[in-house]
C-alpha cells in the first residue's frame, strides 16, 4: 500500500470524530436509580426501567444533565435552553427498549470548539506547513513557532444512554462471527452517555489524536467521567474521507469503529487515508461503510456497508417532559466549572515564567498538574527558590511522568514522593550539592525507601565536590597520566573530552561536579 | 343482615365500607364471596383473565386486623372494597398479559403506581381483566384469550379496549375496576355497559406500570356504578408520582363537591357533535334528554364550537400507532415474552416470535406507525398531527373560556354484536366523540343515562372538563346520577331481593 | 383507494419491525394500511403554517428530573425471571450475526 506522504500528494484527508463518553462519576443511571458499577455480576444492577419491562417509564438524572452542560461550557458550546429527548428506534438485543433515548436536532450543547496546539513531529503530518510564516493563517490553522494551532469546531454534544453488553459464545475469541449464541447483560444499559460530534475540521491523524487527548484532559478536569478507553467509558469513532487537493467538496466517508486507544485512532485513520488514496488513485470507488480497526493486523476490515441511510424513525420521547433550562440552572453549573487545562497552562506561563511547551505538558495529566501546584505552594514558602520552577517542571514532565506511566494503578498522591521532597531534590541539584545524575538515583531511592532526599544522600555519602582546587588536582593528575590522549586531543580529536571527564569522575567516585570538571579540562587542554 | 353469600360485588363501595365498619361482615367474607361469585358468573361474561385469591386474602386480613384494633376508620372509604385491574396493569406476582399471546406467560416483577395506591387505600385485589390486545380495539374482540361479553346482552360486545373492566362492574362482579383510555377505552365500554367510567386529565394518574400503548394519550381511570365510588377511587390513584415525569400533583378531593348541583353552572354543548353523521337517533335523544335535565336543574346551557375536532380522528390514528410502534418494539423474545423455539439466529427468532406473539390489530398498528415515522412520511403525517393537536387544544381552551363542562355523546351508537364490525376503519369510528379529549389531554367521563329507545341497551353521555378541573365533570355527573339513578347491575346479573346499593 | 404503500414497501417495513409475514399476509396488510392511510387524509388538508406542534400534552411542565441517588433494583434472579432462555446470569439469545448493528 502507498505511504502516507504519497497519499497526501494528491489528496487531502477530512476527518470528523464522534466521541461517546459514559458519565462514570455519577452514582446512578440516566433514567433510573440503578447503581453505575463496572464489572459487577451480570444483570445485578437492573430494574423495570433499564430492563425495558412493559409499563416502565424513564426519569432523567439531574446530575447527568448538569454534567453535559458542564461539558458544553468547557468546550465553548452554546447551551441550548430548550431541547427534548427523542426516541431512536431500531432493534438490537443489547438495547432493552429497542429504542435509544437520545436527543433530536437540538442538543443541550451546540456550536463549540477546541483549539489544538500541534507541534514537532505531530505538525509534520500537515502538508504544506512550510509555506506558512509564523502568524500566518490558512483555513482553520495558524502557524506558530513550533508548529500550528488548529481550530476544531464541535457541532454538538447530546445526552443519551448506553446499551447493555453482550458476550458471544460458541465460537472463537468472543467474536460475533462463528458464535452460536450471545449472553446479554443489562448492567450497563442506561448508563448516562454524552456524544460529542466534531465538524469535519480535522486534517491529520495527529490532530485527531490530539483532539481526543485534549478532550479527555478537559473531561477529567471537570470530573464527569473516568475516561477509560480500555473499559470503554471513552469511545471514539472516526469518519474519514479524501478529496482532491484544492477542491472543497467532501468525498464518500468511511466510519472507523472499535478504536480503544489514542494510538489505534491515529494508526487506524492513517491506514484508512492510505487505503482510500490507493483505491482512488487506481480509479476505484469508496463505499460508505463501517470499518473495524484491527490493531494486531494493522488494517481496517469492513463491518457493514450502508447502502441507504439508516432510518431510525426518530420522534420526540412522549414519556419525558421537554427542557427549558433556566439561567439559574446554567449559571449554577458554570459556577462548578474548574480551571480548565488551557487556562491553567496560561496561568503557569504567566505566574511562573514557564515556556508554553512546559506549561502544556504539565497540565496534560491531572496528577502531575496537582503535584506541580503543590510543589509551587511548598516553594512559595522558600523566598530564595524561584529559580527552582524550571527544574521542577522538568522533573515532573520527565521523571514523575515516567514513574506514573511505569506504575499504572499507583497514585502519585499516595507515593513517597511528596511535593516537599521534590522541591528538596531539585534544590540539592540547583545548589550543586549533587549532580543531576546522582539526582536520578536519589529520585528512585525516595520511592523505594520513603526518605527525604537529604537523608538519602547523607546515608549514601553522595556529596558533590564543586571546589575548584580539589577538582583541579584531579584534572592535573588525569592529564599527566594520559599524555598520549592529550596529544591526540590537541591534534584535533576533541571528542576525547568525554574520556577525560569520565576519568576524573572515576577518580572522584562520581562526586565531582561535572560542570566544574568540564570547565577546568577545557581551560587546560585548550590553553 | 348480609351474609357471606351477599352479592358484595353488586354493592357500592359505600355500602361495603359501612357494613365493615358496623361489623355486619368481615373483609375476608367480602373477599371470598366476591371471588367465588365472580368465578361462577364470569363463565358467561369472561371479564376476568386471572383471579388473585391469595393477594385478596392478604389484603382482607389487613383490613380485618384494622377493624379488630379499631384503626379501620383511619383507612378511608375504600378499605375492604374489592377491585380488579385491566390486564395491562402490573401487579407483582400476577400475570400481565395485555390479552396477548406475546405476554401469555409474563409474570409481573413489580407493581404499577395506580395499583399500588389502591392497595394502600386498603382495597382488595381480586383479579385481572380482559381487554383488547394491547388496548388496540373498541370491542375486546381482539383479546387473544377470547372476547368479553356485554352483561346486558351476551351476544354483544362490552366495548373496549377496557371491556373486561366495564363488564365486571356492569355484571356486579366487583364494585370498582381500573381501566385505561387512549382514545375512548374507558368511556366507550362504560357507555356500552351502562356504568360510570372516568378518563382523568392526562397527568392526573401516574402511568408507571401500565403497559404503554400511546404514551402521550394513555390515562388510567376508574369504573364504578356510582359517581361517588368512582370519585373515591380517583382520589386514591391520582397525584404526582416521581416515577412518571408527566404526572402532576393533585390537591382536589373529587368526592367533595358531588352534592353541589349545577345551578348557575355554564355547561357547553357542541352542535356539530349532535349533528354528526352516524350518531343514532336513540343516543342523540338520550343526550338531549340529559342536557334538558341539566338545564332544568339550573345549568346555563351554552353552544360552543370545536372547529378542528373533526381532524382529531385522523390525528389520533397517526399519533397512536406511531407511539405504539415504538412502545411495542421491546417485545422481542429476549428478556420476556413469547419466544419462538428452535431458531439458530436471532433474526429468525425475532420475526417468528413477533409474528406469532402479536395479533392482527397489533401488527397493523406497528406497521402503520413505522411507516408514518419513516423519513419523508414523518413530515406528511406525524408532524402535522402534532400541529393539529395544537389547534384542537386551542379550540378546547376557547370553549372552556365560556363553560365549565361539556356534554356530548360518548359513542355514536349502543353496543354492537360480535363480528358486526369487521373493517378496522369503521371500528375506529366508534371513538369519534372521545378521541379529541385524548389528543388534548383533558378529562372526560361516561355517565349512564338509561337505555336507548330502539335497542334497549345502555347509553352514556360524555362529560368533558378542562385540564386538571376534573371535579367539574364529576359535579355534573352527580347531578345526572340524581336524575337517572345509579347505574344498575345488568338485569340478568342483578341479585335477587335488590340488596345491592 | 390510493396506493400509498406497495407490497414491496410493506415487506420492507415488516423487515424493519421484525415481524415475519407470508406473501398473503403482506398483500392483505397492504390493503389494510392503504385504506387506513386514506382515512388520514384530513391531516394533509390543513393549513398549518406557523402552528407549533404539541408533542407533550402537559401544559408548561418542563425540566422534570430526579436526584442522582441509588434506588433498590432487582436481584439477578428477578431480572431473569421472565427470560425465555438464560445462562450464567445473562439472557441467552441465538447468534446475532447479520443483525447489522454497529456494535
Amino acid at each position: 500500500m502507498i505511504s502516507y506522504e504519497e497519499a497526501l500528494r494528491d489528496w487531502e484527508a477530512v476527518i470528523g470524530l464522534e466521541v461517546h463518553t459514559e458519565l462514570t462519576t455519577l452514582e446512578t443511571k440516566m433514567f433510573c436509580g440503578c447503581k453505575l458499577e463496572f464489572g459487577a455480576d451480570p444483570n445485578t444492577h437492573t430494574c423495570p426501567v433499564c430492563l425495558g419491562l412493559p409499563g416502565a417509564l424513564p426519569v432523567p438524572n439531574r446530575a447527568a444533565i448538569e454534567s453535559i452542560v458542564l461539558a458544553g461550557l468547557a468546550t465553548n458550546c452554546d447551551i441550548e435552553k430548550r431541547s427534548m429527548f427523542y426516541r431512536k428506534n431500531y432493534m438490537y438485543p443489547d438495547m432493552a427498549k429497542n429504542f435509544q433515548t437520545t436527543q433530536g436536532p437540538v442538543a443541550f450543547c451546540m456550536r463549540g470548539h477546541l483549539d489544538l496546539a500541534v507541534d514537532g513531529k505531530a505538525a509534520a503530518e500537515r502538508r504544506g506547513l512550510d509555506e506558512l510564516a509564523q502568524g500566518d493563517q490558512r483555513e482553520n490553522i495558524v502557524r506558530t513557532e513550533e508548529g500550528y494551532t488548529a481550530h476544531i469546531g464541535i457541532t454538538r454534544i447530546h445526552m443519551e444512554e448506553d446499551a447493555g453488553k453482550m458476550v458471544h459464545i460458541g465460537g472463537g475469541e468472543g467474536r460475533i462471527a462463528g458464535a452460536t449464541h450471545s449472553l446479554v447483560d443489562y448492567n450497563r444499559a442506561g448508563t448516562p452517555l454524552i456524544e460529542l460530534v466534531t465538524e469535519p475540521d480535522l486534517r491529520t491523524p495527529e490532530e485527531a489524536r490530539l483532539f481526543m487527548q485534549k478532550l479527555r484532559q478537559i473531561y477529567l478536569a471537570i470530573g464527569i467521567s473516568d475516561c477509560s478507553m480500555e473499559e470503554g467509558s471513552l469511545r471514539c469513532d472516526g469518519n474519514v474521507s479524501l478529496r482532491r487537493r484544492g477542491t472543497t467538496e467532501l468525498g464518500t466517508k468511511t466510519e472507523l469503529k472499535n478504536i480503544n486507544s489514542f494510538k489505534a485512532l491515529h494508526d487506524g485513520l492513517m491506514y484508512e487515508i492510505c487505503r482510500q488514496a490507493e483505491v482512488l488513485n487506481e480509479g476505484g470507488v469508496i463505499y460508505q461503510e463501517t470499518r473495524h480497526w484491527d490493531p494486531s493486523a494493522k488494517r481496517t476490515i469492513v463491518m457493514r456497508v450502508k447502502e441507504t441511510a439508516d432510518d431510525y424513525r426518530l420522534f420526540p420521547e412522549p414519556d419525558l417532559a421537554p427542557y427549558d433550562l433556566s439561567d439559574e440552572f446554567i449559571e449554577g453549573v458554570r459556577a462548578k466549572l474548574p480551571e480548565l487545562p488551557d487556562e491553567k497552562a496560561r496561568r503557569f506561563q504567566d505566574t511562573f515564567g514557564l515556556s508554553a511547551y512546559d506549561a502544556r505538558h504539565l497540565v496534560e495529566h491531572r496528577e502531575t498538574t496537582r503535584f506541580f501546584e503543590a510543589c509551587m505552594a511548598v516553594e512559595a514558602a522558600d523566598a530564595d527558590a524561584s529559580k527552582l520552577v524550571k527544574p521542577l517542571a522538568n522533573l515532573i514532565i520527565n521523571d514523575v511522568t515516567a514513574w506514573i506511566n511505569a506504575n499504572p494503578g499507583s497514585a502519585l498522591d499516595a507515593s513517597s514522593l511528596t511535593p516537599e521532597r521534590a522541591v528538596q531534590l531539585v534544590g540539592l541539584v540547583a545548589s550543586d550539592a549533587i549532580s543531576s545524575k546522582q539526582a536520578k538515583e536519589v529520585f528512585a531511592a525516595v520511592f523505594e525507601e520513603d526518605k527525604d532526599p537529604k537523608a538519602i544522600i547523607e546515608e549514601r555519602g553522595m556529596t558533590q565536590v564543586s571546589d575548584a582546587g580539589a577538582i583541579e588536582a584531579v584534572v592535573d593528575e588525569v592529564l599527566a597520566s594520559n599524555p598520549d590522549k592529550v596529544e591526540q586531543y590537541k591534534g584535533g580529536k576533541t571528542g576525547l573530552i568525554g574520556f577525560f571527564v569520565g576519568q576524573c569522575m572515576k577518580q572522584m567516585q562520581g562526586q565531582g561536579n561535572p560542570k566544574v570538571i568540564n570547565e577546568l579540562l577545557a581551560q587546560k587542554l585548550d590553553a | 343482615m348480609a351474609s357471606s353469600n351477599a352479592m358484595f360485588g353488586a354493592m357500592s363501595a359505600r355500602r361495603i365500607h359501612d357494613g365493615l365498619a358496623a361489623k355486619e361482615f368481615s373483609a375476608a367474607e367480602v373477599a371470598s364471596a366476591v371471588l367465588s361469585q365472580a368465578e361462577r358468573l364470569d363463565e358467561d361474561v369472561h371479564a376476568f383473565l386471572e383471579m388473585t385469591p391469595d393477594l385478596a386474602a392478604d389484603a382482607a386480613q389487613a383490613v380485618d386486623a384494622a377493624i379488630a384494633d379499631g384503626t379501620f376508620a383511619d383507612q378511608g372509604p375504600l378499605a375492604g372494597v374489592p377491585i380488579a385491574y385491566k390486564d395491562n396493569m402490573n401487579l407483582i406476582g400476577t400475570h400481565t398479559t395485555c390479552s396477548s399471546n406475546m405476554l401469555a406467560d409474563y409474570v409481573s416483577p413489580y407493581t404499577a403506581t395506580c395499583v399500588e395506591r389502591t392497595l394502600q387505600a386498603g382495597m382488595i385485589p381480586v383479579g385481572k381483566l380482559n381487554m383488547d390486545e394491547f388496548a388496540f380495539g373498541s370491542s375486546t374482540e381482539t383479546s387473544a384469550f377470547g372476547p368479553t361479553r356485554n352483561p346486558w346482552d351476551l351476544s354483544r360486545v362490552p366495548g373496549g379496549s377496557s371491556g373486561g373492566s366495564a363488564a365486571a362492574v356492569a355484571a356486579g362482579l366487583v364494585p370498582a375496576t381500573l381501566g385505561s383510555d387512549t382514545g375512548g377505552s374507558i368511556r366507550q365500554p362504560a357507555a356500552f355497559c351502562g356504568v360510570v367510567g372516568i378518563k382523568p386529565t392526562y397527568g392526573m394518574v401516574s402511568r408507571y406500570g401500565i403497559v404503554a400503548f400511546g404514551s402521550s394519550l394513555d390515562q388510567v381511570g376508574p369504573f364504578a356504578r356510582t359517581v361517588e365510588d368512582a370519585a373515591w377511587v380517583l382520589n386514591a390513584i391520582s397525584g404526582h408520582d416521581s416515577r412518571d415525569c408527566t404526572s402532576q400533583a393533585n390537591a382536589t378531593d373529587f368526592a367533595a363537591n358531588l352534592g353541589a348541583g349545577v345551578k348557575g353552572m355554564k355547561i357547553g354543548v357542541v352542535p356539530a357533535f349532535m349533528e354528526a353523521a352516524g350518531l343514532t337517533a336513540e343516543v342523540k335523544a338520550k343526550v338531549q334528554d340529559a342536557i334538558a335535565k341539566l338545564e332544568a336543574a339550573g345549568a346555563d346551557i351554552v353552544e360552543v364550537e370545536l372547529p378542528n375536532a373533526a381532524a382529531a380522528m385522523s390525528a389520533y390514528y397517526v399519533l397512536g400507532p406511531c407511539e405504539a410502534f415504538s412502545n411495542l418494539a421491546r417485545f422481542d423474545s429476549v428478556r420476556y415474552g413469547y419466544c419462538d423455539p428452535g431458531h439458530a439466529d436471532l433474526g429468525g427468532q425475532y420475526e417468528a416470535s413477533r409474528a406469532k406473539g402479536f395479533g392482527d390489530e397489533a401488527r397493523r398498528r406497528i406497521m402503520l406507525g413505522s411507516y408514518l415515522l419513516s423519513s419523508g412520511v414523518y413530515d406528511t403525517y406525524y408532524y402535522p398531527a402534532q400541529q393539529i393537536r395544537t389547534l384542537i387544544t386551542q379550540d378546547y381552551v376557547r370553549a372552556f373560556e365560556q363553560v365549565e363542562c361539556l356534554v356530548t355523546p360518548v359513542s355514536p351508537r349502543t353496543s354492537f354484536k360480535f363480528g358486526e364490525i369487521g373493517d378496522p376503519t369503521e371500528m375506529y369510528l366508534s371513538d369519534m366523540f372521545t378521541i379529541s379529549i385524548n389528543i388534548v389531554g383533558y378529562g372526560g367521563m361516561s355517565l349512564p343515562v338509561g337505555l336507548g329507545a330502539d335497542t334497549g341497551l345502555p347509553v352514556g353521555v360524555q362529560l368533558i372538563a378542562p385540564a386538571f378541573k376534573d371535579e367539574n365533570m364529576l359535579r355534573v355527573a352527580a347531578e345526572l346520577e340524581r336524575e337517572y339513578g345509579s347505574a344498575p347491575v345488568a338485569p340478568d346479573f342483578a341479585p335477587e331481593g335488590g340488596d345491592a346499593l | 383507494m390510493a396506493e400509498h404503500l406497495t407490497e414491496a414497501d410493506v415487506r420492507s417495513i415488516a423487515e424493519y419491525v421484525r415481524i415475519g409475514m407470508t406473501e398473503d399476509e403482506v398483500a392483505a396488510m397492504a390493503v389494510d394500511l392503504n385504506s387506513i392511510i386514506d382515512s388520514l387524509s384530513p391531516i394533509t388538508e390543513y393549513d398549518l403554517d406557523g402552528v407549533e406542534p404539541t408533542f407533550h400534552p402537559i401544559g408548561d411542565l418542563a425540566n422534570v428530573m430526579r436526584d442522582d441517588v441509588e434506588q433498590p433494583g432487582f436481584a439477578q434472579d428477578v431480572a431473569l425471571s421472565n427470560a425465555p432462555r438464560q445462562q450464567d446470569g445473562s439472557f441467552l439469545i441465538p447468534s446475532i450475526l447479520g443483525e447489522g448493528g454497529d456494535r
